[in-house]
């Protein structure tokens, strides 16, 4: 079984390595297959493994010594167990798709070869994280996948605000991976060791002061990738990159690595229930927050990221309340239709010619039946509509949130379902059906190619069977995740909180089509809504970017400059320049001792024998006075 | 009155001062040398004055040693002065401050 | 031979240089790459003639110099000094081999054979007489490199970079002086052996004035805050490959001096010093990280980095326990690698558009893809990237130092976040947007000779950061003993709990054993 774990994980970095022999080349369509290829490999790998784990092994091997000093051993292992398992499937079968998909994607790309050397390096980095055995492992994929990600967010690197949004994410996220950094030291420091058998195994011996710190300092690391508040402004100016890179790592994968973390440690996290409230209800504010200024918002990309976002929140909130398998299975079925979503947005996006305001599409669905199709009913999965995987994840955190008896986070994840759905279809509607307003732009929609489409499929079927795995993925996860089946007990309650939910959902829905499916002109910022304060407020994204530009970046660019120009020159190397000039002028001004008169060197001569023998004198008569 | 080694070292001391004031006024480079001279001359007095005193020959030794070297210095000294004196027609020390710094 | 290997790895490249004046120029690229090959085939054999399973001294070698002060011509190497010599002797082949310079070539190489003696000198040398006068000749050949090959303000830049180690140096001789002194004292003889120095305990009053001594001449080489000015005008004026040696290597003097001297000779003031030096530390990261992204000479963002950098290593020095002391030698290694890198980087563009202002690039990855490609490699190791040769170190010398201080390594830990802030904004002012400026749309991609050098530093870079193991084991196994060393010698209470006691371990030789 080893074997198939180095295939799983090694394929995409043969993938990757093997592309980047070709990135400077021109474009040819072998690199994405043979790429595409070796992530197929990996899949299947993945899935032998899947049906080894299933029988109730797991596997746990150790490759070579990475860092040993002192007492520290750090080795390159990985393990493939009930939890990792599940993720690697996740990643795999997400990124083969989105592989397949962007071999038509970035048909035109002059980067198309290079474009595949990143994408399997992230493939190869995820992989690495979740596979790892020990908190420095993670970390190694953590900070991989920061790297690829940055060069995907800023592939277009002729592109400004591209290569901005990479360096904004690449500095976010090594803001939280600081406070990684610190819980990992914390660790080590008082565990002794990284592995996460030993470490899971040894924590409640531990004070629990220190537990809680540790969570504290691992969840930050984890609200940084997973792009929890306030660290969440780069995620939607990540969007900037290529699409397929959106579906993959800022939809499916990588933003999701932070649930992973605290799911992966839930020994730690359940011995800190305390530390759990507070990432429940971070998440739902998240949630609630991500929601609303997906409300307003006029680039469909960056719906779609919000969205995310918001769907993150939910996820914190089951991990936060133990619920931690409930947490893995909405990261799974997430993962599945916020990726369809995104390659199907990418496929309008290329037929309008790279256009991101829905308000300038309309009518596509006659023109792009088959994205059509796969958008709508993705949608009705994030929306959670039974019997589409949302439902069976999305109303689990729900019935989590009532059953553990927090009813604020409840109400508040219910107001953002509604939300959700409304969101969701406003876009739809916007899309696909109304006037055909791109005519005003004179553009010429057409559909993606067909392979493109085939590739799409295999994720349009998880999004709507995912939520009939439950059960399987129940028994198979609580191996290793705390096994707490969360029913409201009351048959009266439950019924009416599921069919209320759904008719609540049902109506944001219809009221997001009877609002937006048969809108006519592009809205130019002159309606009354608009001019709302509310509006205003969404629209800036609660002024959170502009007021990180002010209180952080601008003052670090302004304390830079004063700190070179102002310190480091005109005082620090002033000063020592100063002790320099005082040097040389001393000799300036006395070289005229040393001017070659003789007759002023004796002159000198007898002013330092007087000198001196006025000293013999003093000392003497000095030592005798003592003396005496 | 008997004439003690205050009296030495007093006209020793009057003669150093009047070397040393020699030393430090005079531009010519022979009167020079005879300040020098006038300065060892003084050490030399103390020497073998306080020798005497105190019963103890090497001060005594010591002054014929400066007597020696200031011989040979006058003589290395006179020599340059010559040399000097036929490049330069003076001997004027001001004039010599090619060594200026 | 094998008995004087390290003689011969001193001297080899001085006779060499000798020899050079009378090479012809048209030959004397050749013969230098020669030189330098068979120095670092030289240097390649004292590793693997070394026994990483050994903590002490090996290779030793003593002659006597002036015995009656105990002045002797001792050399040896253990794990922490080996890999610092193989650095030298690697950067020095690679500095000739990828060399640009037109002006002048013979003079160069002869200069840069005559530095290389220098280097491996000091780091070889047992004796600190010894040891003072390779560290203060090492200024010599530096000296003239700026001072000859320099830019517009080289007189300045060169006599700064000189005068103010000099004076440095003067005192560290100060303090040396009376540490014999203190020998002669303590036992009748006179001696300048660092080993047997390490054998005295000194009472801790003494130890805080000679720590100040030795300090004052360390900290000027690496350079600390606020002894640091020198660097940039150094580093600003020097050709290229002054910058990767001076960068590379000789900064590397005074870390190193740190764990040679300070540490084992003043366990209880290294305990006392720990908070304010990692103070200092902490200013170093920052400060001039935040200088650094304020620079518009892309050379003087490396140069700053640079010192930001060395904040870390001395961060992991004072942790003074074995993950921060090895993560600091580790992390001299990798810098001495990335920066030197870095540096060579710089003189391709500059070489190429002679001039080192961001604002005159931009775009260049669309023009020069390797280049950009190599850059990026290694500024993400820059950045301490995992699996790249910086992590290692940054993540020992952080980790250990944590043990002593959660707050200040948190502090110092933001290094990760503003190292990626000016090394990216860099990057992306240099490297990404659009071409604007009409002399960049014509160059030239990287060529043969500047890739000479740059690929095997980017294999480097990337082996030793996925597999360290080779480089830490001898490192960790000489920094125990070190650290056994300082534990046992250290008097107060609070040096007692500060180093950990490593006897009870398997395998670690104590301090009689090692030494």
């Amino acid at each position: 079984m080893e074997l198939y774990l180095y295939i799983a994980l090694f394929a995409p970095l043969v993938g990757s390595l093997y592309s980047s022999l070709f990135a400077r080349s021109p474009k040819s369509q072998q690199v994405g297959i043979i790429a595409s290829g070796l992530l197929f490999t990996s899949f299947v790998s993945s899935t032998i493994l899947l049906t080894y784990v299933m029988g109730g092994h797991t596997v746990h091997t150790e490759m070579m010594t990475w860092i040993a000093t002192g007492d520290l051993y750090i080795p390159f292992g990985f393990v493939v167990d009930q939890v990792s398992v599940v993720m690697m499937m996740v990643v795999t079968i997400v990124s083969t798709v989105v592989h397949v998909y962007s071999i038509g994607y970035m048909d035109h790309d002059k980067g198309f070869n290079r474009f595949f050397a990143w994408l399997s390096a992230f493939v190869f980095s995820m992989m690495v994280l979740v596979m790892s055995d020990n908190f420095a492992g993670l970390f190694i994929g953590w900070e991989g996948v920061g790297l690829c990600s940055w060069g995907l967010i800023g592939f277009w690197y002729h592109k400004e605000s591209a290569t901005w949004a990479a360096n904004e994410a690449f500095i976010m996220n090594r803001i939280a991976d600081l406070g990684m950094l610190i819980g990992i030291f914390l660790v080590y420091w008082n565990v002794g060791s990284l592995q996460y058998d030993v470490v899971f195994s040894e924590i409640g011996n531990l004070q629990p002061v220190i537990i809680t710190w540790i969570g504290i300092f691992l969840f930050i690391g984890a609200m940084g990738k997973s792009a929890q508040f306030p660290l969440h402004t780069w995620l939607a100016d990540a969007m900037e990159g290529p699409t397929p890179v959106s579906a993959l790592i800022h939809a499916a994968t990588m933003v999701t690595a932070g649930v992973y973390l605290v799911v992966r440690a839930n020994p730690i996290y359940d011995l800190i229930p305390n530390v759990g409230i507070f990432i429940a209800s971070l998440g739902a504010f998240v949630a609630l927050f991500a929601a609303s200024m997906a409300l307003v918002n006029r680039d469909m990309k960056r719906i779609i990221a919000y969205s995310t976002l918001s769907q993150l929140g939910y996820m914190f909130v089951a991990a936060g309340l133990g619920a931690y398998w409930v947490a893995l299975f909405h990261l799974m079925a997430h993962a599945f239709f916020k990726a369809l979503l995104f390659l199907g947005a990418g496929n309008v996006m290329h037929a309008m010619h790279d256009e991101l305001d829905p308000f300038k599409m309309g009518g596509l669905r006659k023109v792009m039946k088959g994205t059509f199709v796969m958008m709508t009913l993705a949608s009705v999965a994030l929306a959670g509509i039974y019997p589409f995987a949302g439902f069976f994840s999305k109303d689990l955190i729900l019935e989590v949130g009532f059953v553990e008896h927090h009813y604020v986070i409840y109400t508040v994840l219910l107001l953002t379902a509604g939300l959700t759905a409304f969101y969701s279809f406003r876009l739809v509607a916007l899309i696909f059906h109304g006037e055909e307003r791109y005519k005003l732009f004179g553009i010429h929609p057409h559909e993606a190619y067909k392979f493109m489409l085939v590739a799409m499929s295999p994720l349009l079927v998880l999004a709507i069977i995912a939520g009939s795995f439950k059960m399987t993925y129940f028994q198979l996860v609580m191996n290793l995740l705390p096994a707490t089946q969360y029913h409201v007990h009351d048959h009266t309650t439950f019924w009416i909180m599921t069919i209320g939910t759904q008719l609540f959902v049902i109506a944001a829905i219809l009221f997001a089509y009877k609002k937006y499916s048969n809108w006519s002109s592009v809205p130019d910022g002159s309606s009354a809504m608009e001019k709302s304060f509310f509006y205003k407020l969404l629209w800036n994204q609660y002024y959170i970017p502009k007021m990180y530009e002010e209180i952080f970046a601008k003052p670090y660019a302004e304390l830079s400059r004063i700190a070179w120009k102002q310190i480091d020159l005109k005082i620090v190397d002033a000063t020592v320049d100063a002790i320099a000039n005082g040097i040389y002028k001393t000799g300036e001004n006395t070289r005229d001792i040393q001017n070659g008169n003789l007759s002023t060197m004796l002159r000198w001569m007898v002013v330092g024998l007087v000198v001196l023998s006025i000293l013999a004198v003093a000392f003497t008569v000095g030592y005798n006075v003592v003396g005496a | 009155m008997a004439i003690t080694l205050t009296h030495y070292l007093v006209l020793a001391s009057v003669l150093f001062v009047i070397g040393l004031i020699g030393v430090m006024r005079r531009k010519n480079l022979l009167m020079l040398f005879f300040a020098t001279e006038i300065l060892l001359n003084a050490t030399n007095i103390a020497f073998a004055a306080i020798s005497h005193y105190i019963g103890d020959l090497s001060g005594q030794m010591f002054a014929f040693f400066i007597i020696a070297i200031a011989a040979s210095e006058v003589a290395i000294g006179l020599g340059l002065l010559i040399v000097w004196y036929k490049r330069t027609g003076k001997i004027d020390l001001d004039q010599m401050n090619s060594m200026r710094g | 031979m094998i008995d004087h290997i390290l003689t011969l790895l001193i001297f080899f490249p001085a006779l060499a240089a000798m020899l050079g004046f009378v090479v012809t120029k048209d030959s004397i690229r050749a013969y230098g790459i020669a030189v330098a090959g068979i120095e670092f085939l030289l240097s390649l054999w004292l590793w693997y003639a070394y026994d990483p399973m050994v903590s002490g001294m090996q290779f030793m070698e003593a002659a006597p110099l002036i015995p009656a002060f105990g002045i002797n011509y001792l050399l040896g190497v253990d794990g922490i000094s080996l890999f610092i010599i193989i650095l030298s002797t690697f950067f020095t082949l690679i500095g000739i081999a990828s060399l640009t310079e037109k002006r002048r070539i013979k003079d160069l190489i002869i200069t840069l054979l005559f530095l290389e003696m220098t280097m491996v000198g000091v780091f070889a040398a047992l004796d600190a007489i010894v040891f003072y006068v390779f560290w203060e000749f090492s200024l010599v050949p530096m000296l003239y490199i700026i001072g000859a090959w320099g830019g517009p303000l080289r007189i300045y830049a060169s006599v700064k970079f000189f005068l103010y180690t000099f004076t440095g140096s003067l005192v560290m001789l100060v303090g040396m002086l009376f540490m014999a002194y203190f020998y002669y004292q303590a036992t009748g003889q006179w001696s300048f052996a660092i080993l047997e120095w390490y054998r005295l305990i000194l009472p801790e009053n003494f130890q805080l004035w000679l720590f100040v001594a030795f300090f004052l001449g360390f900290a000027i080489k690496v350079p600390m805050f606020p002894f640091h000015t020198w660097l940039p005008y150094a580093h600003g004026q020097a050709p290229t490959i002054g910058s990767v040696i001076l960068a590379a290597i000789l900064l590397k003097m005074g870390t190193y001096a740190f764990v040679r001297f300070s540490l084992p000779l003043f366990p209880d003031a290294s305990v006392f010093f720990m908070i304010p030096i990692a103070v200092i530390a902490i200013i170093m990261i920052i400060y001039t990280a935040m200088v650094a992204y304020a620079q518009e000479d892309i050379k003087q963002v490396v140069a700053y980095s640079s010192i930001s950098h060395m904040g870390v290593i001395i961060l992991g020095t004072f942790a003074l326990n074995v993950e921060g002391v090895s993560g600091s030698v580790f992390l001299m290694l990798a810098h001495g690698v990335v920066s030197g890198a870095l540096f060579l980087l710089v003189g391709v563009i500059y070489d190429r558009r002679h001039t080192k202002l961001m604002s005159e690039f931009g775009g260049l990855a669309s023009v020069m893809p390797r280049y950009a490609t190599i850059f990026g490699i290694m500024m993400m190791a820059s950045v301490g990237l995992p699996l790249t040769i910086n992590f290692v170190g940054e993540f020992l010398s952080l980790l250990g130092f944590y043990k002593q201080s959660h707050m200040l390594t948190l502090t110092a830990g933001t290094a990760i976040i503003v190292g990626a802030i000016y090394m990216l904004s860099a990057y992306k002012k240099a490297f990404f947007g659009n071409v604007t400026n009409e002399e960049n749309k014509k160059l030239k991609d990287i060529n043969k000779t500047e890739l000479v050098g740059l690929i095997p530093l980017t294999i480097v870079a990337i082996w030793l950061g996925v597999y360290p193991k080779p480089i830490l084991e001898p490192i960790n196994n000489s920094v125990e003993s070190v650290i056994q060393l300082m534990h046992d010698k250290a008097q107060s209470a609070e040096a007692k709990v500060r180093i950990p006691d490593l006897s009870g371990k398997n395998g670690t030789n104590t301090m009689q054993e090692a030494y």
